[in-house]
């Protein structure tokens, strides 16, 4: 990863990088600039202010319960799509070729679909089934459309995966489902964990879907913000906290397995 | 393990379906479906507090997402949308009669928003806020005599080129170029139409304005522009963040726009929601909401208590908004400008 790093830089001596990064990150430094405005204005600063900080916690219960029903949905829908997706692709992986080709083509509809088409769609089905909307459904309809990109990531892996090494795993005694959770799934690992983040972000930046199969009063972050009637810097205030809980987050999770590995060459030594 | 593990998994999201809607219908919860950031919070807890109940708070942005969502056969208990869509759906006969036994505040309601022509002795609804589309500028930019001289017509100036904002909802620009024109806003007639449709052609040929949604509030209270048209309810909101602003109903007539609350007829808990209804239209209830939002309150005491000495909005202009000028008028149902004017519209931003 550092080296990486390091060799990248060096290809772009020039401020080609730091145009791009700052392309990416400016409107996410405005937006949490403006969460510590001291006036109502979302164009003009006029002092620094906790108030909208404050506003958010004391005030806008709707908002912060929005918070919650968005990550709730976000979680059990990774959990579930990843565990299913991958299930399904290492079956796909031992299919017979013409099987594969046909799921794999029909998993790539959903990922290539408009949203508002997947949408409508579980809204009609929902309806036709006579299942009231609710947050189950809202967790169901973010799980199928969470599914593909899980099967779409952990594929490729399970490619490269050398077939022979399960196979001595059985050789060599071990059940199916040793092999399975011994062998395969450590190998296609980095798999799963980027296909669990993907369908977490798909979950959290969903809008369309939701706002047709959310139960009564269920609203998740992007639904709130975009029905309310006169915009109020709370709503920075509440995405400040969520770039600082995701900063945050990988922060750790590229600083725990350094520290590891510091303490192991510790014990080395 | 695994395998036991997600087929249970699956089996215990299968086996949730069937028991859903008992699931999350219990009793003594309420569906209310209203604006986001159309309320003071406090009411919907004061109201579970008070009744025990627990209040679903559903959001829409446009009377006619909430249209869609009544179609899909949820039961929504209380929802509160715009005039002309209460009109539409007493028609289609979806909504039930209030309960006056339980609904006793609306005697408390101003003359002016009382049996109005969708429902005429409130038998359906109830109002929740009102207001007015007006004209709001900066007093330092446009001489106050020439707006109030040329009302709607001012959007004709060139001096005004690229300085106005205009709200980005085809019945309202529709009405703004009829009234002009000394035409219905609820006009039949496809010639007025087009008249209206010349009209807002030449406008944005003239002055070149941005077609925006609510950022257009904060825009005015920084004063980003000199004109704009807006409700009256926003431009009080940013003419108390910059005093340089002024409104004005122009004298062509305006729209009185009127924000109701009605009971569906599928409703599941329709006692409860007359019990709301009446809450809201309380004096305390209503207070907390109008200052909250801006909009003007429905209860009589309520007006005249914010805008007298020392209340919230003491000697702001049209925080009432105008009622009983013979131009004015309310949205009908009305097909004609329903299916056209966004198209029309549309069309007018290219040219």
């Amino acid at each position: 990863m550092k080296k990486k790093k390091r060799k990248v830089s060096k290809f772009f001596t020039s401020g080609y990088l730091v145009l791009i990064l700052l392309f990416i990150y400016l409107p996410i430094g405005y937006l949490v600039l403006f969460s510590f405005n001291d006036g109502k204005s979302m164009t003009n600063f006029s002092g620094f202010s906790l108030r909208w900080y404050e506003n958010l916690f004391t005030k806008e219960y709707a908002m912060l319960e929005s918070i919650w029903i968005t990550l709730l949905v976000a979680v059990i829908a990774t959990v579930v799509s990843t565990v299913v997706g991958t299930v399904a692709a290492i079956g796909l992986s031992k299919a017979r070729r013409i099987v594969r080709t046909v799921v794999l083509e029909v998993n790539n509809l959903p990922v290539m679909n408009p949203d508002i088409v997947t949408a409508i769609g579980l809204m009609l089905l929902f309806i036709s089934i006579k299942v009231q909307p609710s947050l189950v459904t809202l967790i169901l309809s973010h799980i199928s459309f969470c599914i593909p990109y899980v099967i779409l990531t952990v594929m490729p892996k399970l490619r490269q995966l050398d077939d022979n090494v399960a196979e001595a795993a059985l050789d060599l005694g071990a059940t199916p489902m040793k092999a399975l959770t011994k062998v395969i799934i450590p190998q296609i690992y980095p798999a799963i964990l980027s296909g669990a983040l993907i369908a977490f972000s798909m979950s959290l930046d969903d809008f369309v879907v939701s706002y047709f199969n959310a139960g009564v009063g269920i609203n998740t972050i992007s639904m709130y913000v975009y029905s309310m009637k006169r915009y109020n810097l709370s709503v920075n205030a509440m995405s400040s906290l969520i770039v600082a809980t995701v900063t945050l987050v990988l922060v750790l999770v590229n600083l725990i397995p350094w520290i590891k590995d510091k303490k192991a060459q510790k014990e080395e030594t | 393990m695994t395998k036991k593990l997600i087929a249970a998994l699956l089996i215990a999201c299968l086996a949730l379906l069937p028991v859903l809607p008992a699931e999350i219908r219990a009793e003594g919860t309420l569906n209310v479906m209203n604006y986001g950031e159309y309320i003071d919070e406090q009411v919907i807890r004061n109201f579970e507090k008070e009744f025990g109940v627990k209040i679903n708070y559903a959001l829409n942005d446009t009377p006619e997402a909430m249209y869609t969502k009544l179609q899909t056969g949820v039961s929504y208990d209380v929802v509160v949308t715009s005039d002309y869509m209460i009109d539409r759906l007493i028609k289609e006969k979806a909504v039930q009669p209030l309960d006056k036994g339980i609904v006793t505040n609306l005697d408390q309601l101003s003359d002016q928003v009382k049996n109005l022509y969708y429902d005429p002795d409130n038998t359906y609804s109830a109002p929740y806020l009102w207001q007015n589309v007006v004209l709001c500028y900066d007093t330092t930019k446009i001489d106050p005599a020439k707006v109030e001289e040329l009302g709607w017509g001012i959007l004709l100036d060139p001096a005004l080129d690229g300085e106005v904002f205009i709200f980005d909802s085809p019945r309202d620009i529709f009405m703004m170029a009829l009234k002009n024109l000394g035409y219905s806003m609820n006009t039949e007639s496809r010639d007025e139409l087009q008249a209206a449709f010349d009209w807002l052609v030449k406008m944005n040929q003239t002055i070149h304005p941005d077609f925006v949604g609510d950022e257009m509030i904060d825009g005015m209270a920084q004063g980003e522009k000199w004109l704009a048209m807006m409700y009256s309810g926003d431009a009080v909101y940013a003419s108390m963040e910059n005093e340089k602003l002024a409104v004005w109903a122009p004298l062509e007539g305006t729209n009185i726009a009127v924000d109701a609350m009605f009971i569906p007829s599928n409703a599941a808990n329709a006692e409860l929601a007359n019990q709301f209804i009446n809450y809201v239209l309380d004096y305390d209830n209503s207070m907390m909401i109008t200052v909250e939002t801006c909009y003007c309150s429905p209860n009589a005491k309520v007006c005249e208590d914010v805008t007298a000495e020392g209340g919230e909005f003491e000697g702001i202009e049209w925080y009432i908004p105008r009622a009983g000028y013979e131009k004015d008028e309310m949205y009908t149902d009305n097909d004609l400008l329903r299916t056209e004017t966004p198209e029309l519209l549309f069309k007018v931003k290219l040219q």
